[in-house]
C-alpha cells in the first residue's frame, strides 16, 4: 500500500503567528551589536592604528629573530648557576602554590555564599580577601614585597602565595557554591558543628575538584614564577632581566626557550595528573 | 477560624475529644506561622497540633500545602516567623546555636533525596549520625568510639545492608540508600523522628518496604514519628494518625481509621493540577 497525498492529514491554518525575533528585543539586540562594532571602528581610527605597519612588523620580527637571536646560547642555560636558578623558581612556585592553596581553602569557605559562617560578616571579608589578592597583578605584588623585604626568594614566594590565594580562592569558592546542599542539611540536622559539617558534608563533595584546582594553581604559579624574578623576586627571571638589559640576545633566546619548555612540561604534567584525578570521581 | 470549627465538629461526630493536643505530648506546635520573606506569602498560617509518645503521625495534603515547611520548622532548618514549638518540654524558637545543636542531635531526620554523602562509605555515612555527640578531635580523625561502631554495625544489619558496609553510598540503589538514611537517623538514638517525604524518590513497592521498616523500627525503639508524605494510601496503611493540611491550614487531625472519603476530598479540594 502506498501513501498518497490525501492520506496525510492537513494541518489547520494557525490561529496566531510565531517568530523567534520580536520587535523590541530584536531591534535592541541589533542596535547593541551595531554600537559595539561602531565603538571598535572608532577606537581603531582614534588610536591612529596603521594596519600596514602592523602587517609589516611580522617579517621584521622574523628577520630580527633570525639574525640577532639565533643561534640560542645553549651553553649559558646549561651553566650550573642558571640551572640552580631554575630549581629555585620551581621551589618558589611549589611553596607559593602550597601556602596559597592552604590559606585559600578557609577563605573560600567564608566566601561561599551557601555555606559561609555568617553572611553579614564572614562572607564580605572572605570575598574581599580573595578579590584583593586577585585584583593586583603578581608583578605588582613582587614589587611591593621587594620594597618591604628586599630582593630575593622570600619576596617572590610571598608574592606567589598571594597570587595563588586569589587564583585558587576564587575557583574554590565557585566550586563550594555549586555543591549539593542536601548532605549539609543532613549533617546540620544531626547536630554537627560547622567544622564537622564542612569536613563531612562539604569536603567529600569537592575533594576531587579541589585537587585538580590545586594542581592547576601550581601550573599557573610556575608560569608566574618565571616572571617574578624580573622584578627582584629571585629565580630565573633575574637572568632574563640581566641578559635583556645587556642586549645579549642569543642568551635571551636560550632562556625563553627554557621557559617555553618548562611551562610546556608543567602543563603536560598537570594536565595528566588532573585527568588521573578526574577519573577518580 | 472556619477550618478549626470543621475539624472540631468532625472529631465530635466520631466521638473524639475536640482538642487533639494531648497531655503526654513530646512535641507541641502552637499557632505556627511561616513566611520565607518579610513581604512574601505566608506558607503556614497558624498550625496547632501535638505529637505523643506512640504516635506515627502522617502529614498529608496537596503540594504547596506547607507539609515540608512544617516538618523543617521543628528542628529549625526553616525559621518560624510566629508561634511556639515545644519539643521535649523546651521551647525551640529562642535557642542559640549551641543549644540548637544539642537539641538537633535528639531529633532523627530522614529526607526525600536521602541526603547521603555520595563519596563517603556507607559506614561513614551511618557513623556521621553520631557527629553531634563526637568531639572535634575524634571527628577530625574519624575515630568514632567502639560503641558507636558496634551500634552502626547492628543497625546496618537491622536494615539489611550488612553486605554493603564499605561500599560508597552512590553505589547503592535508591531503596538501599534510604535504608542508610534510616540507620543514620537511628544512630542518634533519637527521641523523635522527622520524615520529610521519605518515599517519594522510590518506586511503590520499595516505598512500602521502607515505610514498613521505619514503622517496625520506630516501634522497636519506641520513637514517635512525624512523617510528611504525599501518598495517601501509604499514609493510611502505615500511620496511626493523620494530619491533613491545605494551603497552610490544618484541615484534619485524627486517627487514620477515622479518615473518611469526604475528609480527603476536603483536604485535596483546592488542588490545582
Amino acid at each position: 500500500m502506498s501513501i498518497t497525498a490525501t492520506d496525510i492529514p492537513t494541518i489547520p491554518a494557525p490561529k496566531r503567528e510565531w517568530s523567534r525575533y520580536r520587535h523590541p528585543q530584536s531591534t535592541i539586540r541589533f542596535a547593541v551589536i551595531l554600537a559595539i562594532l561602531a565603538f571598535l571602528g572608532w577606537s581603531v581610527a582614534f588610536l591612529n592604528i596603521d594596519l600596514s605597519r602592523i602587517l609589516g612588523a611580522f617579517p621584521r620580527l622574523a628577520e630580527i629573530l633570525a639574525t640577532r637571536y639565533f643561534p640560542p646560547d645553549l651553553d649559558y642555560v646549561t651553566d650550573a648557576d642558571f640551572v640552580r636558578s631554575v630549581i629555585r623558581t620551581l621551589e618558589m612556585s611549589l611553596l607559593g602554590g602550597f601556602f596559597g592553596v592552604l590559606f585559600s581553602i578557609p577563605l573560600a569557605w567564608l566566601a561561599a555564599r551557601n555555606i559561609t559562617v555568617s553572611r553579614r560578616i564572614a562572607y564580605p571579608l572572605g570575598r574581599f580577601a580573595i578579590m584583593g589578592s586577585r585584583s593586583i597583578h603578581e608583578t605588582i605584588w613582587t614589587i611591593l614585597f621587594v620594597t618591604v623585604l628586599g630582593f630575593g626568594m622570600l619576596a617572590g614566594t610571598l608574592a606567589l602565595t598571594v597570587f595563588c590565594i586569589g587564583f585558587a580562592g576564587k575557583l574554590f569558592s565557585d566550586e563550594l557554591e555549586a555543591i549539593d546542599m542536601g548532605p549539609v542539611e543532613a549533617m546540620r540536622s544531626v547536630g554537627a558543628s560547622p567544622l564537622q559539617v564542612f569536613q563531612y558534608a562539604v569536603l567529600p563533595q569537592v575533594r576531587v575538584a579541589f585537587t585538580g584546582i590545586a594542581i592547576y594553581t601550581w601550573d599557573v604559579a610556575f608560569r608566574a614564577a618565571t616572571v617574578v624574578g624580573f622584578f627582584g623576586g629571585g629565580g630565573m627571571g633575574w637572568y632574563l632581566k640581566r641578559t635583556t638589559q645587556q642586549l645579549e640576545s642569543t642568551r635571551v633566546a636560550a632562556i625563553l626557550l627554557v621557559i617555553v619548555g618548562l611551562v610546556l612540561l608543567a602543563e603536560i604534567g598537570s594536565g595528566w595528573l588532573r585527568r588521573k584525578i578526574g577519573n577518580m570521581r | 477560624m472556619r477550618h478549626e470549627t470543621i475539624i472540631a465538629e468532625g472529631r465530635a461526630e466520631r466521638g473524639l475529644p475536640a482538642n487533639p493536643v494531648g497531655a503526654m505530648s513530646i512535641l507541641e506546635v502552637r499557632n505556627l506561622k511561616v513566611s520565607y520573606t518579610a513581604s512574601g506569602p505566608q506558607i503556614l498560617k497558624g498550625i496547632d497540633f501535638a505529637v505523643g509518645g506512640d504516635d506515627f503521625c502522617a502529614v498529608i495534603g496537596p503540594s504547596g500545602a506547607g507539609k515540608s515547611t512544617l516538618i523543617r520548622c521543628i528542628n529549625r532548618l526553616v525559621e518560624p516567623t510566629e508561634g511556639d514549638i515545644i519539643l521535649f518540654g523546651q521551647s525551640v524558637r529562642p535557642l542559640g546555636a549551641g543549644d540548637l545543636r544539642r537539641l538537633r542531635r535528639r531529633i532523627g531526620m530522614i529526607f526525600q533525596e536521602f541526603n547521603l554523602v555520595n563519596r563517603m562509605s556507607v559506614m561513614d555515612n551511618v557513623l556521621s549520625g553520631r557527629l553531634g555527640y563526637t568531639g572535634a578531635f575524634r571527628s577530625f580523625f574519624k575515630a568514632f568510639p567502639k560503641e558507636d561502631i558496634d551500634r552502626a554495625l547492628h543497625l546496618l544489619e537491622r536494615v539489611g545492608l550488612s553486605d554493603h558496609i564499605d561500599k560508597r553510598a552512590d553505589a547503592l540503589s535508591g531503596g538501599q540508600r534510604q535504608r542508610v538514611g534510616i540507620a543514620r537517623a537511628l544512630m542518634q538514638k533519637p527521641e523523635i523522628l522527622l520524615l520529610d517525604e521519605p518515599t517519594s524518590a522510590l518506586d511503590p513497592k520499595i516505598s512500602r518496604d521502607v515505610m514498613g521498616l521505619i514503622r517496625e523500627l520506630a516501634a522497636e525503639f519506641k520513637v514517635p514519628v512525624l512523617c510528611n508524605i504525599h501518598d495517601v494510601q501509604l499514609a493510611l496503611e502505615t500511620c496511626n494518625r493523620i494530619i491533613g493540611m491545605q494551603d497552610g491550614y490544618k484541615k484534619f487531625d485524627g486517627p487514620s481509621e477515622g479518615m473518611r472519603k469526604q475528609d480527603l476530598d476536603e483536604i485535596y479540594a483546592m488542588e490545582v493540577l
